[in-house]
């Protein structure tokens, strides 16, 4: 969906801090800067106004190390999903189906974990191979067919969740899984959920993948100008497919961790997610027409909903409201077209400064 | 309408005003959560009108949230949340029993008194489970009151929440129990969802009366799908050909019980529940209630018995034509 | 007939469908629930013909599903305050204008991408609505239902008001030059800017008309009950954006006709009561709707290739 009309969306530049001044200015007006403020304000508020001592005089709310524990662990299947969409939007892509994928994925590990008796190595192998061969589909479509990103995986959305529905017929539900898989979504490993650790190893991959490989690079091409790709002689095909197989073995990784976390597997399973996880990639700076952002972004976007969820939910007149959910939901949308909308000015606003600073100094230096 | 912006407006100056309030935990109250499968539906917003009077009438905090679809990952989150705010009691309707005994399970390794209401956790993650009516119960209770309506024979079909909810699946199945087991002459010809969605209950019921023609009943078995159905019936002109049963609350179903569309609806009193889940929750926490009492007082309802660890709300109730005014929930 | 071939080909489908149900289910065919199917479908396709037209200029909104939950729910409420019909018509299609012209003005002023815009009002309008409702029904008075008339007559009204909308939305389309400035806007922004069409009025007309549409379907579902339920709506937008693509709307935009969208539409309309008919169970129904919207991009996609 490239629109040449989108002209809002500020053109790309090398960044070159030629001086000190343009150096901070451009640090200054960085989209992760502005997440980043939003971010501390947040927790800031949160912990000012959400916490509390209870009758039994224990201090108790947001500013707790188990309420932040619970938010890392509550964020990171979303998260997971959000690292996974980051390369796929900069390629100028989409995937809607991710959310579906995560509940065929958690439905098959069930089964083949539970019902067909597999260890669970082996089980893990089979269900990402699932979500790469899952990715695959999507891939080859976009690819084989050059779809729409976007109808294509509309179109798997359905298919997925469909398939998970129809495989168990809607009412098997999976539980009674062994504690040493329970492990890696309820327990903690030298201080952080289990959880954690391979979100941050996932996210380290993906940052690693985008920002320093060619192929990261190449993303970057594709989605600015698929043509100008062609015409570096970029195998656009092959990257593409690659970032949406990639895309399913997360989607596939984040099922296994959903289901270890609620020690249960459904259809139902991950619902829904993928609109939070596409809210908190171009929340956190990723251009939806592709071609630029980053995942530090994407992190910070994700831990910018994550804390504004949980933290709803530890103040006293939201809580007497009962309507954490709501507010949350509420504030997510309102934040996105907020930063959307402040970052897409300050880069006009920016483009002009410097105009304006640039024809100064010209006619400063032809006066003598 | 101004009730509502008003309660909106409040709303956002509670927020804007944050900064002023105080702590929750501020009074010597004590705090007791309620947890709803999903809080939007009539059922339990009536079963919070209740708790809301038992929290009154005792002194009470009382915090009531859910999430807004029937998500089993939502929920725990939620309890989680109840957790480090230190609530006194938590009460649940557990979407998922395995899914919702693991943060059942860590509130009361932290002295969290914790009761299951409508529909059971596993036994070792609570203390009571109030039981408003079994599975089994529901299913007698719908079944049955099918059979008579179509003289124990005849073709019927169910329209149902959706294909994943734990608890439509539950009483599908003693549906289907006690369909084999007593009405062999009776047949369920199709079960079909419409995902809480009155519209699409509609859609759904009127092309099972076409594809069917020699269907005598439609049973609904989620809130929103009675007035569907019945919608339905009266639309395709075929009120007392085809009979609509459900479970759902008087209120919504009120105008089609009295056109004569619908014929019966059952529901236990949500209300009562609602107000003895607090009653008992509180009575946890004070240590007034312990395991292995037979009876327990629950204020103005009066005496409920207890069997092993399950406090007996009653029997399923009938609401039809002739009594359904006496009820406003 | 080569121009058509894309909504030929929907149409053969549709049939073959309809034949293939004559054929193992001759009890589709009744009068009665045909009727009613078809009037159960004629708000989302009031809704369909408004997203094609922003899908036609390279946009998209994925909002609409809660707009029409606000809508419906205000509309209901102004009725059981009394308005009248006619009222409580234009004021929820002034509603939708003015929730359509909050995404138009965010898209086409600022410059924002539109599914991010509409994805952030997707969740804001519905989470405000569950907050403000809390998911309770709105009960209508008596005399709203069928406009007050009989329930034959209010089915054709409702019949009558969705052909009509398609008809004349079609025939803008194709005869009056704001129609045409769609597709230019969507085939090429920058050269129909340069050949005197202003790109970001045409954008914000299109969205402003999708929410004065939502708004009319919003009513147009309202009068077929006697309750409306806040989470009505939930959904639509992945249907009729189906509906758009099943019928030809090309996603990259500047092509498709509403004809097209009327025959996508009736075929995913048609797959859960097929379904019914043909004794298939529950479990497929999401598996076959992703499959014909797969089969249907997939003919768009070898299409482009034996075209290049």
């Amino acid at each position: 969906m490239k629109t040449p009309d989108a002209a809002g969306i500020a053109p790309k530049q090398m960044p070159t801090p030629h001086r000190a001044s343009a150096f901070w200015k451009s640090v200054l007006f960085r989209h992760e800067t502005l997440l980043l403020a939003v971010l501390i304000v947040e927790w800031w508020f949160f912990y000012t106004y959400g916490t509390t001592t209870n009758r039994r005089g224990v201090v108790v709310g947001f500013g707790t190390w188990d309420r932040q524990f619970d938010i890392l662990r509550h964020s990171c299947e979303i998260g997971l999903l959000a690292l996974a969409l980051t390369p796929i939007i900069l390629t100028g892509g989409i995937d809607l189906s991710v959310g579906s994928l995560l509940g065929l994925c958690a439905v098959v590990f069930g089964h083949l974990s539970q019902a067909a008796g597999l260890s669970l190595p082996v089980a893990t192998l089979l269900t990402l191979g699932l979500g790469a061969l899952a990715g695959g589909l999507n891939a080859g479509l976009i690819t084989g067919f050059r779809l729409p990103p976007l109808i294509v995986t509309l179109g798997t959305y359905s298919l997925f969740r469909g398939l998970a529905e129809a495989l168990t017929r809607g009412a098997v539900t999976y539980t009674d899984f062994s504690p040493s898989f329970l492990f890696f979504g309820q327990e903690r490993w030298l201080g952080l959920p289990v959880q954690a650790w391979m979100f941050l190893g996932v996210a380290v991959m993906i940052w690693f993948l985008v920002h320093s490989t060619t192929a990261g690079r190449s993303f970057r091409v594709i989605g600015f100008s698929p043509e100008g790709a062609r015409f570096a002689g970029i195998a656009s095909n092959r990257q593409l497919g690659l970032v949406y197989v990639l895309a399913g073995i997360i989607a596939a990784l984040a099922a296994m961790i959903y289901t270890a976390r609620l020690g249960q597997a459904k259809a139902d399973a991950g619902t829904g997610y993928e609109l939070f996880a596409i809210t908190a990639v171009v929340l956190g700076g990723t251009s939806i027409f592709g071609g630029k952002g980053s995942v530090t972004g994407t992190l910070l976007g994700v831990a910018a909903i994550a804390v504004l969820k949980n933290g709803l939910a530890t103040l006293p007149s939201v809580i007497r409201m009962n309507a954490a959910e709501e507010m949350a939901g509420l504030l997510t949308g309102c934040l996105l077209i907020f930063v959307l909308t402040a970052t897409t000015l300050s880069g006009s606003v920016l483009a002009r400064v410097r105009r304006w600073t640039l024809r100064a100094r010209q006619t400063g230096a032809s006066l003598p | 309408m101004t009730l509502r912006i008003t309660r909106f407006t409040l709303l956002i100056l509670c927020f804007a005003l944050q900064p002023f309030s105080i702590g929750l935990a501020a009074g010597e109250k004590l705090m007791v959560a309620l947890l709803p499968k999903s809080k939007g539906n009539a059922y339990f917003l009536s079963c919070k009108a209740g708790a809301e009077k038992a929290a009154r009438e005792l002194g009470i905090n009382l915090l009531f949230d859910g999430p807004v679809d029937s998500n089993a990952a939502k929920q725990n989150e939620i309890v989680e949340n109840w957790i480090t705010l230190g609530v006194d009691a938590i009460a649940v309707a557990a979407e998922n029993k395995e899914g919702i005994s693991t943060a059942l399970r860590k509130a009361r390794k932290q002295g969290i008194q914790v009761i299951t209401y409508d529909a059971d956790a596993l036994a070792d993650a609570r203390s009571f489970f109030v039981n408003q009516a079994t599975p089994q119960g529901i299913a007698h209770a719908l079944m049955d009151e099918a059979a008579r309506l179509c003289q124990g024979t005849g073709e019927f079909a169910i329209i149902s929440a959706s294909l994943t909810a734990a608890n439509q699946r539950e009483w599908q199945k003693h549906i289907e129990l006690r369909l084999a087991e007593k009405y062999p002459s009776m047949k369920l010809v199709a079960v079909r969802p419409c995902d809480d969605l009155k519209d699409k209950a509609q859609s759904e019921a009127t092309a099972l009366m076409s594809a069917h023609p020699n269907l005598k009943l439609l049973m609904a078995i989620c809130s929103p799908g009675v007035p569907g159905a019945a919608e339905a019936v009266k639309q395709a002109g075929k009120v007392g050909r085809i009979k609509v049963i459900g479970l759902g609350l008087p209120n919504e179903n009120r105008r089609y019980v009295k056109e004569g569309v619908t014929e019966s609806v059952i529901l236990w009193n949500t209300e009562d529940l609602g107000y003895l889940t607090v009653q008992a929750a509180v009575a946890l926490a004070e240590g007034k209630l312990k395991v292995g009492m037979k009876r327990f007082v629950a204020g103005k309802l009066g005496e409920f018995s207890i069997e092993g660890d399950n406090i007996l709300l009653g029997k399923p109730f009938l609401f039809n034509k002739d009594n359904i005014d006496r009820f406003d929930f | 007939m080569k121009r058509y071939a894309r909504e030929i080909s929907v149409l053969g489908v549709l049939l073959l469908l309809l034949c293939f149900l004559a054929w193992r289910a001759p009890d589709f065919f009744q009068a009665q629930p045909l009727r009613s199917l078809l009037t159960r479908e004629a708000p989302a396709l009031v809704v369909a013909c408004g997203m094609a037209l922003v899908i036609m200029t390279r946009q998209i909104d994925i909002s609409v599903g809660s707009q029409f939950s606000v809508c419906s729910v205000v509309a209901g409420l102004l009725a059981a305050e009394g308005f009248s019909i006619s009222v409580v018509t234009m004021l929820a299609v002034a509603l939708g204008s003015v929730l359509g012209a909050l995404n138009g003005f965010l898209v086409a002023a600022l410059g924002l991408p539109s599914i991010v815009v509409t994805l952030g009002t997707l969740v804001a309008l519905r989470q405000g609505l569950n907050l403000v409702r809390q998911g309770e029904f709105v009960n209508l008075p008596d005399q709203f239902q069928w406009l007050g008339q009989s329930q034959g007559w209010g089915q054709n009204a409702l019949l009558a008001v969705a052909v009509l909308v398609v008809v004349t939305l079609s025939w803008t389309l194709r005869h009056v030059a704001v129609g045409r400035y769609v597709y230019a806007v969507g085939s090429d922004g920058e050269a129909a800017r340069l050949s005197g069409i202003r790109p970001k009025r045409v954008t914000f007309g299109v969205f402003v008309l999708l929410g004065a549409l939502t708004g009319l379907a919003a009513v147009m579902n309202v009068v077929q009950s006697p309750q409306v339920q806040p989470l009505s709506g939930l959904g639509l937008e992945l249907k009729v954006i189906a509906a758009a693509v099943v019928g030809g709307v090309a996603i990259s935009g500047g092509r498709g006709n509403l004809w097209g969208v009327f025959f996508g539409l009736l075929l995913l309309a048609c797959v859960s009561p097929a379904m019914i008919h043909l004794r298939i169970e529950a479990y497929w129904e999401k598996a076959i709707q992703g499959g014909i919207i797969l089969l249907a991009v997939a003919a768009e996609g070898l299409r482009g290739r034996n075209q290049a």
